[in-house]
This record gives C-alpha cells, sequence and structure tokens, in this order.
C-alpha cells in the first residue's frame, strides 16, 4: 500500500471511529432529535426554568414600568456607542467576573431582561445561563435584542456604563 | 520538509492538544455549539446538530492520536483538512458580512475574523510539517540513524 493510501485510509478510519463515539456519548440527545425535538431553536426551555424568551412589546413595557434590570449582553465599546437606557453592561464574555457582583448586589427575586445585538445573537443565552446557574429567578431573553429596540425608535442612550 | 524528529513531536503535542481541548470544550455545550453552527447561515437546523454531535469528537479523536504517535498521519490529515476547512469558512463569512462568533473553542468564543484565520493558518502549518515529514524518518528504530 502506497503511503498516501495508508494516510487517507488511517484519516477515514478516525472520522469513523468518531462517528461511533459521538452517537455512543449523545444518544441521548440524539433521540430527541429523532423525535422532533430541536428543529426550531436550539434552545431548550426546560433546561432553564427561570428563563423566558419575550418580544420587543414585552421588554417595552417592563422597562417603562421601570421595576426590571435591564443587563447588556454585549462588549463593551458596542454598548458605549448605544444601549437600552439605564441598562448595566454584562458582557457574556466577562460573565464569569460580572455575574458573581450581580448576584451580590441583586436579590435572587429581581427580574432581568438580557439582550445582546439581536438576530442571532448568542451572547445574551450565554448570560442568561450563567445568571440562572447564578440563582437568579426570573430572566427574559429579548430576541430581537438591541436591532429591534433601536429599529423600533425606542430611548437611547449612549457613553460606558459608570459602575 | 522538516526532519527534526523532537521538533516534531512538539508540533503533534501543541496541535493534538489544541484539537483536544477546542474539541472538548464544545462537547459539553452540543446544543450551544449548534447554534454556533446555525449561525454561519451554511447549513440549516439538521446539518447544524450532526455537525454539532461529531465535530467535537473528530477533533478529539484526531487530536488524541497525533499526541500519541499512533495513525500520526491519517490524524493530521484530518486536521489539516479541518483547518483549511475552517479557514475557507471564515473567509466565506467575512466575505458575506456576518458577524457571527466563530464557535472554535466553545461558547465564549471571539467574532469570526482575521484572527482565526491567522490562528488557523498557523496550525495548518504545523499540521502540515507532520503530514509531510518523510516516512523512513518514522520507521527508523531508536538509536540508528
Amino acid at each position: 500500500m502506497t503511503e498516501a493510501r495508508r494516510t487517507l485510509r488511517q484519516a477515514l478510519a478516525l472520522a469513523a471511529l468518531s462517528v461511533l463515539v459521538a452517537a455512543a456519548v449523545h444518544l441521548p440527545l440524539i433521540k430527541r432529535f429523532a423525535r422532533g425535538e430541536f428543529r426550531e431553536t436550539f434552545f431548550v426551555q426546560a433546561d432553564y426554568p427561570g428563563v423566558r424568551l419575550i418580544t420587543l412589546a414585552e421588554a417595552e413595557e417592563l422597562w417603562r414600568a421601570g421595576e426590571t434590570t435591564f443587563l447588556d449582553a454585549r462588549a463593551a465599546d458596542l454598548y458605549a456607542e448605544g444601549h437600552v437606557p439605564r441598562a448595566r453592561n454584562v458582557p457574556a464574555a466577562a460573565a464569569k467576573t460580572f455575574v458573581p457582583v450581580l448576584i451580590r448586589r441583586l436579590a435572587h427575586e429581581t427580574p432581568l431582561v438580557v439582550y445582546c445585538e439581536g438576530g442571532d445573537c448568542r451572547s445574551s443565552l450565554i448570560l442568561a445561563r450563567q445568571l440562572h446557574d447564578g440563582g437568579f429567578k426570573d430572566i427574559r431573553v429579548l430576541g430581537g435584542g438591541w436591532e429591534e429596540w433601536k429599529k423600533a425608535g425606542l430611548p437611547e442612550e449612549t457613553g460606558d456604563d459608570q459602575e | 520538509m522538516i526532519r527534526n524528529k523532537p521538533l516534531l513531536l512538539v508540533f503533534r503535542l501543541v496541535l493534538g492538544g489544541l484539537f483536544v481541548y477546542a474539541g472538548v470544550v464544545k462537547v459539553v455545550d452540543p446544543l450551544g455549539f449548534a447554534q454556533d453552527i446555525r449561525n454561519y447561515r451554511l447549513v440549516g437546523q439538521a446539518i447544524s446538530f450532526v455537525a454539532a454531535v461529531v465535530l467535537p469528537w473528530l477533533e478529539i479523536v484526531a487530536g488524541a492520536f497525533l499526541i500519541a504517535g499512533v495513525w500520526k498521519r491519517g490524524a493530521a490529515l484530518v486536521i489539516t483538512g479541518l483547518l483549511v476547512f475552517f479557514i475557507v469558512l471564515t473567509l466565506v463569512t467575512m466575505a458575506r458580512g456576518l458577524d457571527v462568533e466563530c464557535g472554535c473553542f466553545g461558547s465564549l468564543s471571539r467574532k469570526s475574523g482575521w484572527g482565526v484565520v491567522f490562528e488557523d493558518l498557523g496550525m495548518l502549518a504545523l499540521g502540515l510539517c507532520v503530514l509531510s515529514a518523510p516516512a523512513a524518518l518514522e520507521r527508523t528504530p531508536a538509536g540508528k540513524r
């Protein structure tokens, strides 16, 4: 057998082995997929009992009522360019530093609305997950994010988070 | 072509280690990784799911074999193949003007961009060195040169 063919056969065998291991390890997940789950979204509500996706109208209502803490999960530079007024900046990438601070400052029952850029951004879900694991009980995620808020012409604020 | 055996060993350990690490951080959150793949807007929900289940294990298996020195050319071929794919994917994504997280190292990855491309090119160089090392070098019994 030539060296090239031997290499190719090894690579194919490694690929086959990976498929087998993946199928064995993720069997429960694969079964759920086969039953029709994850066809619309990979976000599993049952895994996050306190986390809910909300619409822009709900977010606006909560914001106007003023009793909800808004958290902007985007990086600091994007936050500074424009954000929901009174929202705190908690970049998802630095959630490990910020979440413990929030846990100390806010009661676990405090309703939170988390958002990121919008569209398919995932950082709000990452942050929501960390907040959920940190003990917060009422976390809502604005799916449309900052893009949707801005497009709707709702109030904006610029500048860094001062705290 | 690099013939220095200790250097090739270092390349294998570094590249294999990076791939095992990249695979492990994805294996723990398959649905998160599936969303990362979906965000590239190239494939649908089902293919994103299958790729998210298999790809991390391909990285771990190829990385582990490369470290262990078993079937190292095959493992290097898998890894260089993946890297070429990642580089093309990142360039295509940048050309389409999409702002997505690369998904390279789990949930807190950076944005897809030039940094990712250069990193992948660096790893590709290591992979090609391992892949192109003369076969005779491998089979030389220790002590005989």
